[in-house]
C-alpha cells in the first residue's frame, strides 16, 4: 500500500495525473478520504502543477481545478436569503486583529481555500489561480487571478496580497496580529509582478498551505490599509468576496447582499445573507426546528436530537478544533513533578467524563492530535492505550505508584481547580474531574468558580494550579496546536510547560512535508506528551451543525473538521 | 408644585452622581480585565501579549488617571454622547436609542398586563373574601410571586417550540417599522414579566380593597342602596388605587432588573440583554452608561409616581 501511495504521489507531482484522477485511484486503493486529502495537500505543498485553464464541464462540473466553483447539480435554484443562526458578534472588523472569521469571511477571499465539495479536505484556488513550491520548500509562488476587483471597483493586484500578509507577519506599532503564529516561518512576502507573489520562508512549514486556506485569510485592499494607518478595526473595507457589506447591528444581525460583480459569475446563488446573532445553542436549534433560520453551525444536543424526527431538517456531527482540558501549572508544586502529572493523566476515566458530559457536548476519545486532523490516531487504537483505556485498574495502580515515588503515597490535598462560571464547566465537568481524582488517587482539589474574564486573566498571569479550559484553534493541524500551546516559548503556554524533546520533535513535524513520516513524528510527540503531560486532556469535541433540508450546495455531511464560514456555493431548494 | 418638582430634581442630582461614581469605581475594582478577552470572540479566546495589551489600553484611553477618565465620562454624558463601546466601537448612544424603545415597550406592556390581570383579580378576591375563588386566587398569586419571570419565559418558549413549532422572531424590528414582528417579539417577555408583577398588584389590591371595604363611607354607600358593582367601582376601586400605584412604582425597579434576565431568556435585543452582554465582555463604558441610565429611569419613575398621587387623590395635592 505504501509503495502504491508513493507512486500516486509521484504521478501527481510530475503532472502525470490530475487531482481528480488521483482521488479516484486512491479511493480504488482503499485509502480513506482523509488520507487522500493529505496526499493531495502534500503534493500541493511540493508544488504539484495546478490547472490554469478556465473551468469547464470536463472538470466534473464543480470547477475546483480553477476555483471558478459551481455546484454539480445542473440547475441550482437562484435567489432567496440564507439566514444563519449563530454567534455573530465581533470585536473588530479587522479579521487579522481578532475580527470573527466566520462572519467577515463572506465579504473577502484568500489566495487559496478549502474545497467545499469534498468536505474541505483538499485545497483549491481562490484569488490565486495556481501555486508552486520550490524544491527546498522555502518559496511559495502564487499566480493571481486577473480581472478581479474589490467591491468599490479597485482592481486587485499583487500589492494587496503583499500589504495584507506583510502586516500579519510584521505588524506595525498599535496593530495586533492575532494570526501571526500560523505564519511563523514566513520571512517576507514579495510581489514579483502585478500578478505574482511569493512567500519566502526561513524554514519549511508543513501547515502553511492549510493556514493560507483557512477562512480567516481575507485579502484587504492596500489602498484601504494605507488610508486607515494599517488599522481596520473600526471600518469595514471592501473585499473581493461574494457578498458585500449591507448592515451590522451588534449582537443582532449582519445583512450582506450578494456582490453583483463577483469574479465568479456562477456564484453566489442566493441574493444575500442574513447572519442572525443567536447566543444560546438551544435557541439556535429551535430557530432551525421552527424554520426561523436556515443554518446553524452548532446547536445544542437536545435540539440536535430533536432534529432527527423532522424530515425538513438535516444535521451532522463534525469533529471540532476545540477541546476540554485541565491545564496544569508546571511551575507550581506538585505539578512541577512530571510523575504527578502522568499519574493524573493515567487515573482519569475519559470514557466516564465523556458520558457525564454527553448532555452538553459530545467529546471524542482522542489524543493530543485533534480528531479533526487527518493525522489523528484512530479512536479504536487510542482506546487500547494506557490512560485512555476503559479498564482503569492497571492505570490507577501505576498512577498510585508514581504518586508514591513523587512523595505523595497518601494522595495530595490543598489543590485548587479553577473553572469558568459557565454551568456545564462549573456544574458538570469540574466536579466530575474533581471526583475522579479523589476516588482514584485521593487527590483533593477544591473547585473555584470565576467569571470567564477573570479566569483568562488568572490563566495568563500564571495564577493557578489547575484550570479547566476549552482551547480552540482555527486549524486542526498539530503544528498549529503545538506551537500555540505546548512549545516552551509558545504564546499561550500558560502552564509554562517545557520539554526539550517535545520542542525538537515539534520542530521536526513543522518541517516534515511527507505525511507518512509526519504521522510517525506525531505519534512520537503524543508518546512524549502522554509521558510528560502539560494538560489533563479530556478530549476534542464535536460540533453539531443543523440546517433546513432545503439548503443545498455546501456538502456539510462530508466535513471532517468544524471550520465554519464561507457559504458562497449554498442555494435554497425550496 | 413647581418648587416641589425642582426640589425633587435637585435631590436627584447627588443620587445620580453617587450612582455614577459607584459604578465607575466598581468596574475598575472588580477582577477581570476587559482586554483579556477582547480578541477572537466566536473563535475561542485569544490572549494578547503584554505589548499588545498596552497598545490596546492606550487606544481605549485606559492608561489615563482614574479621575481624568471619570470626568471625561461625565462630560460625555452631559453632552449626551455617552462614548463608544470597548468592543464594537459603536457609539453607545445609538445602541441605547435603538434598543431602548424595545425595552420600554416590554416594560409598558408588562405594567399594562399586570394591571389588567392584577387589579380585577385583587378586587374580585377582596369582594368574594374567603370564597373558593379567593382561595384559588391567593394560591395563584403566591405561585407567580415565587417564580422568577425568566423561568416563566423559558417555559413559554419550551411550550411554544415543542407544541406549536413556533418561537418568537429572532430579529427585532421597531414598532413603527414592522408592528407584527415587533409585537411577536416583545409580547413574550412582557407576559412573563407582567404575570409576576400582576401577582404583586393583585395581592396589594386585595389587601387595600379589604381595608376600604371596611370603611364607613362604603357601608354608607351600601346603606343608601347603591348596587354592589357601583360601590366596588366608584368607591372601593378608586380609594384602593393609591397603594397599588406606589407598589407599581416600586415594582418598576424590579421590573427593570427583570428585563435583564427575561430579555436574555427570550433573546430580545433590548437594553437588558445589552447589559448582560456588556457584563460578560467587561465592556466598562457600556456598563457604566447603562447602569446610569437605569438609575435615571428609576428616579424619573419614582418622581412620576409621587406626582400622580395628587392627580388621583386631591387630598394630598402639593401647594
Amino acid at each position: 500500500m505504501a509503495s502504491d501511495t508513493s507512486r500516486l504521489f509521484d504521478d501527481l507531482l510530475k503532472g502525470r495525473r490530475s487531482r481528480r484522477d488521483l482521488v479516484k485511484a486512491a479511493a480504488a486503493l482503499g485509502l480513506s478520504a482523509a488520507a487522500i486529502a493529505d496526499l493531495v495537500a502534500a503534493a500541493d505543498a511540493r508544488g504539484a502543477p495546478s490547472s490554469q485553464t478556465p473551468a469547464t464541464q470536463a472538470e466534473g462540473g464543480t470547477g475546483v481545478e480553477s476555483g471558478i466553483l459551481r455546484v454539480p447539480e445542473p440547475n441550482p435554484t437562484r435567489g432567496g436569503t440564507l439566514r444563519t443562526a449563530f454567534g455573530v458578534t465581533t470585536t473588530s472588523y479587522d479579521i487579522w486583529q481578532g475580527g470573527t472569521p466566520h462572519v467577515l469571511t463572506h465579504m473577502y477571499n484568500g489566495l487559496i481555500r478549502q474545497n467545499p465539495f469534498d468536505g474541505l479536505q483538499t485545497i483549491i484556488p481562490d484569488l490565486a489561480e495556481s501555486w508552486e513550491v520550490s524544491g527546498d520548500v522555502l518559496t511559495y509562488t502564487f499566480r493571481l487571478r486577473q480581472g478581479v476587483t474589490f467591491h468599490d471597483g479597485t482592481p486587485f493586484t499583487a500589492a494587496d496580497v503583499v500589504a495584507t500578509y506583510s502586516r500579519v507577519i510584521s505588524p506595525p506599532s498599535g496593530v495586533i496580529s492575532v494570526m501571526k503564529p500560523f505564519f511563523r516561518s514566513v520571512d517576507r512576502v514579495e510581489a514579483i509582478d502585478e500578478a505574482t507573489v511569493t512567500f519566502v520562508l526561513r524554514e519549511p512549514q508543513a501547515d502553511l498551505l492549510q493556514a493560507l486556506a483557512a477562512p480567516f485569510n481575507c485579502v484587504y485592499p492596500k489602498q484601504a490599509l494605507d488610508a486607515n494607518n494599517q488599522d481596520l478595526r473600526t471600518v469595514v473595507v471592501p473585499g473581493t468576496g461574494p457578498f458585500v457589506f449591507g448592515e451590522y447591528r451588534d449582537a443582532e444581525r449582519w445583512v450582506m447582499p450578494k456582490n453583483p460583480t463577483y469574479w465568479n459569475p456562477e456564484l453566489p446563488y442566493v441574493d444575500g445573507l442574513e447572519l442572525i446573532h443567536v447566543a444560546a445553542w438551544s435557541d439556535r436549534g429551535t430557530a432551525i426546528l421552527t424554520g426561523q433560520a436556515d443554518l446553524s453551525w452548532n446547536v445544542s444536543r437536545e435540539t440536535f436530537d430533536q432534529g432527527e424526527r423532522s424530515a425538513d431538517v438535516a444535521r451532522t456531527e463534525v469533529p471540532s478544533v476545540g477541546c476540554y482540558t485541565v491545564i496544569m501549572n508546571t511551575q507550581r508544586e506538585p505539578f512541577n513533578d512530571p510523575r504527578v502529572r502522568r499519574a493524573m493523566h493515567l487515573a482519569i476515566s475519559r470514557q466516564n467524563l465523556i458520558q457525564a458530559f454527553r448532555t452538553q457536548e459530545t467529546i471524542a476519545l482522542s489524543r493530543w492530535v485533534s480528531h479533526a486532523s487527518a493525522l489523528a490516531m484512530p479512536a479504536e487504537q487510542i482506546a487500547a492505550l494506557a490512560g485512555y483505556r476503559e479498564d482503569k485498574s492497571e492505570d490507577i495502580a501505576t498512577a498510585k505508584q508514581l504518586l508514591a515515588e513523587a512523595g505523595h503515597p497518601d494522595g495530595i490535598s490543598g489543590l485548587e481547580l479553577l473553572a469558568a462560571s459557565v454551568p456545564p464547566h462549573a456544574e458538570i465537568m469540574a466536579p466530575a474531574i474533581q471526583d475522579q481524582l479523589k476516588q482514584a488517587l485521593n487527590i483533593d482539589a477544591q473547585i473555584r468558580i470565576t467569571e470567564r474574564a477573570q479566569l483568562v486573566e488568572e490563566e495568563t498571569s500564571g495564577n493557578f494550579g489547575l484550570v479547566l479550559d476549552t482551547p480552540t484553534i482555527s486549524i486542526a493541524d498539530f503544528s498549529a496546536v503545538g506551537n500555540l500551546y505546548f512549545r516552551s516559548d509558545a504564546a499561550q503556554n500558560f502552564g509554562k510547560y517545557a520539554n526539550p524533546q517535545f520542542d525538537e520533535l515539534l520542530h521536526a513535524a513543522d518541517q516534515e512535508l511527507d505525511q507518512e513520516r509526519r504521522a510517525v513524528i506525531l505519534r512520537q510527540i503524543e508518546d512524549v506528551l502522554d509521558q510528560d503531560p502539560p494538560w489533563l486532556l479530556v478530549g476534542w469535541t464535536f460540533h453539531l451543525p443543523m440546517w433546513q433540508a432545503a439548503v443545498k450546495g455546501l456538502n456539510l455531511e462530508a466535513r471532517t473538521e468544524s471550520v465554519w464560514g464561507r457559504v458562497d456555493t449554498a442555494y435554497l431548494d425550496r | 408644585m413647581l418648587q416641589y418638582l425642582l426640589r425633587r430634581l435637585l435631590i436627584a442630582v447627588p443620587t445620580l452622581l453617587g450612582v455614577s461614581l459607584l459604578i465607575f469605581l466598581a468596574m475598575r475594582v472588580i477582577p477581570g480585565d476587559p482586554l483579556a478577552m477582547i480578541s477572537g470572540e466566536g473563535q475561542g479566546t485569544r490572549v494578547l501579549s503584554e505589548e499588545e495589551r498596552e497598545s490596546a489600553r492606550q487606544s481605549l484611553g485606559l492608561d489615563r488617571p482614574l479621575p481624568v477618565q471619570y470626568l471625561d465620562w461625565l462630560g460625555s454624558v452631559a453632552r449626551g454622547e455617552l462614548g463608544y463601546s470597548f468592543w464594537t466601537k459603536e457609539p453607545i448612544r445609538e445602541q441605547v436609542l435603538r434598543r431602548g424603545p424595545i425595552s420600554a415597550e416590554i416594560a409598558i406592556l408588562a405594567v399594562a398586563i399586570s394591571w389588567l390581570i392584577g387589579v380585577p383579580v385583587g378586587l374580585l378576591s377582596a369582594v368574594r373574601r374567603n370564597s373558593w375563588l379567593d382561595n384559588l386566587t391567593r394560591v395563584g398569586v403566591t405561585f407567580f410571586m415565587a417564580i422568577p419571570s425568566f423561568w416563566i419565559g423559558l417555559v413559554m418558549i419550551l411550550v411554544t417550540v415543542r407544541v406549536f413549532y413556533w418561537r418568537p422572531p429572532l430579529v427585532a424590528d421597531q414598532l413603527w417599522e414592522n408592528p407584527s414582528t415587533n409585537l411577536q417579539m416583545v409580547l413574550g417577555p412582557a407576559v412573563a414579566l407582567g404575570l409576576g408583577l400582576a401577582a404583586v398588584i393583585a395581592r396589594m389590591t386585595r389587601s387595600t380593597a379589604l381595608d376600604v371595604l371596611a370603611e364607613d363611607y362604603v357601608r354608607t354607600a351600601r346603606a343608601k342602596g347603591l348596587a354592589g358593582r357601583a360601590v366596588t367601582l366608584q368607591h372601593v376601586f378608586r380609594n384602593a388605587l393609591l397603594p397599588v400605584i406606589t407598589t407599581s412604582g416600586v415594582a418598576m425597579g424590579g421590573l427593570l432588573g427583570g428585563t435583564v434576565a427575561t430579555e436574555t431568556a427570550f433573546g430580545v435585543p433590548g437594553l437588558g440583554n445589552l447589559l448582560v452582554q456588556a457584563l460578560n465582555r467587561r465592556d466598562w463604558t457600556m456598563i457604566q452608561n447603562l447602569v446610569l441610565l437605569y438609575a435615571v429611569i428609576f428616579v424619573v419613575i419614582n418622581l412620576l409616581v409621587d406626582l400622580s398621587y395628587g392627580w388621583i387623590d386631591p387630598r394630598i395635592r402639593v401647594g
